[in-house]
């Protein structure tokens, strides 16, 4: 469970990225988060593993608050916190097992991951999280020979080795072409559904937003206008979010197609 | 086809005023330069009076192109001195330069103390020249090549870690944000994220300080440090450049032979 506390992010240079934000978010579910570039997004989803600092208010990841955690503590709750992000963030130089290794470093000792000799119990883990998103052959290849779709399910995986609790997704599907975005979207869809990981995926898309979040979280200016159904966000809905009437580049799959 | 000024300039912006720092850069620095080299303020410095003195040296330009190869046998034993004492002090010096540059970048860096002391240390390091380092340690423990690698050891510290942190800050910090989402600490997220990414450069800056290493020993010879530098300096003292000349021609093979390895090694590394 996720429990924002009127929480509040203040950027240097004075910028209010969220404003006193309340928000629950059960175990279990998937949210979309949907809003313009600088809503408050990114910052919604960096707060909840303390990538992004609070100047106010709390969050709390099953209970514990991430603000008061102490590096070892905040490191324990990021270890149950798995992140996908817009640009992948791979090492492009080295092997896609290695990248999904990352995702076992909490569990790693520091000597280990220092000569590159992680356990084989971490290594298994790390293969059955590039089986899950069906690129375990690609293990021993180099991500950047990979494609921008093969290189965010990489990413995927690397979450899913963590064996987190939660999945935080940052645009996945904003470098992505319209078939390798629904292909993506679906991984999430299916990791939320059979693991029972809680997922939060920031969209700007809203066809995405509507065929894939069973909860929509809408921001503007920092706070949250709408928390509802798909089913009930209508255009109406998506007009008082985005501030303005919605036009054809707001949706991925444009209706001509 | 026929210009039509009105409808054309409509919405277009008017070019901003050029910026004049450039030309009043350009000559600023000629001023500078010709301050130093003019006889009034400077150095006095003029081509003709290389021109006036060619033919003075004329002597050792005859005796420097023809090497007595007699020579070479002696050369050996220093010539392979100077390439351990090189391996020595780049394997040494580049070591500790990786841990270091890594305090000294603001991506890697823990806190701006370890940064601004690393910082410090290391330009402190760097002011010296390795000559100075050679002379004082010449001095302080005896003739030989301790003193050199000692040398070296710091010029090498110093060198690769001015390279290697502005590499550091040039890295994609986009893996490092995913480490850090995963959980790694610090030095997890370093050497996961960070140290893929400049493994290429760093082997690139370990056989340029080798060859360097190389080079430098004829210097640091000259002070008693050791090396082919010392047989340099006895034989500069006898004037007898003939055998001087085999010294430079081993030394030119040997820093072109380093270069072509080490071309080939980065073309595989990158």
């Amino acid at each position: 469970m996720i429990e924002f506390d009127k929480a509040s992010v203040t950027y240097p240079g004075g910028v209010q990225a969220l404003v006193d934000l309340d928000l629950i978010i059960e175990a279990g579910q998937l949210v979309v988060i949907v809003g313009l570039s600088g809503a408050g997004k990114s910052t919604l989803i960096r707060a909840i593993n303390g990538l992004v600092p609070l100047s106010g208010g709390t969050v709390r990841v099953d209970g514990r608050d991430v603000g008061r955690a102490s590096g070892r503590e905040l490191r324990a709750i990021r270890s149950r916190v798995g992140m996908i992000f817009q640009t992948f963030n791979l090492v492009k130089r080295t092997s896609v097992l290695n990248n999904v290794l990352m995702g076992r470093l909490h569990a790693t000792p520091t000597w280990r991951s220092m000569i590159g000799w992680y356990r084989r119990r971490d290594i298994e883990l790390a293969m059955q999280a590039l089986e899950r998103v069906g690129i375990v052959e690609k293990a021993y290849v180099r991500a950047a020979n990979l494609s921008g779709g093969q290189q965010q399910r990489v990413g995927i995986a690397r979450a899913l080795a963590q064996d987190p609790k939660i999945i935080l997704a940052d645009e996945p599907v904003a470098s992505l072409d319209p078939p390798t975005s629904h292909v993506v979207m679906r991984d999430l869809q299916r990791i939320n559904h059979e693991l029972g990981m809680t997922t939060v995926v920031n969209l700007h898309f809203l066809d995405l937003a509507k065929v894939y979040g069973e909860r929509i979280i809408g921001m503007r200016g920092g706070r949250l206008v709408y928390d509802g159904t798909a089913h009930d966000a209508n255009e109406q809905v998506f007009r008082d979010i985005y501030g303005r009437s919605l036009t054809a580049d707001d949706v991925l799959d444009s209706p001509a197609a | 086809m026929t210009a039509t000024p009105l409808q054309a300039d409509a919405g277009r912006p008017i070019r901003p005023p050029r910026s004049r720092l450039l030309p009043l850069g350009l000559v600023v620095s000629a001023a500078i330069t010709w301050w130093a080299a003019s006889d009034d303020f400077g150095v006095g410095f003029s081509l003709g009076e290389i021109i006036d003195n060619l033919t003075r040296g004329h002597r050792v330009l005859r005796e420097v192109l023809s090497p007595n190869w007699a020579f070479f046998p002696q050369t050996v034993d220093p010539l392979l001195e100077t390439f351990k004492m090189a391996i020595i002090a780049s394997v040494i010096g580049c070591g500790v330069a990786l841990p270091l540059s890594f305090l000294a970048s603001k991506v890697t860096t823990p806190n701006s103390v370890t940064y601004l002391v690393d910082r410090g240390v290391l330009n402190v390091i760097r002011a010296l020249p390795d000559l100075l380092y050679a002379l004082v340690l010449v001095t302080a423990i005896g003739i030989g090549p301790l003193a050199g690698i000692i040398a070296l050891i710091l010029f090498n510290l110093a060198v690769t870690a001015k390279l290697l942190s502005e590499t550091i800050d040039g890295v994609d910090t986009g893996p490092s944000e995913a480490a850090w989402a995963g959980g790694a600490s610090r030095t997890q997220m370093i050497r996961s994220s960070v140290f893929p990414q400049i493994l290429p450069n760093y082997i690139a800056y370990v056989l340029y300080v080798f060859e360097l290493n190389v080079r430098a020993s004829a210097v640091i010879g000259l002070v008693g440090a050791g090396g082919i530098g010392f047989v340099l300096q006895v034989q500069m003292g006898f004037f007898a450049y003939e055998n001087v000349a085999v010294i430079v021609a081993e030394l030119f093979v040997a820093v072109f032979l380093i270069e072509l390895v080490s071309i080939r090694l980065r073309r595989r590394l990158v």
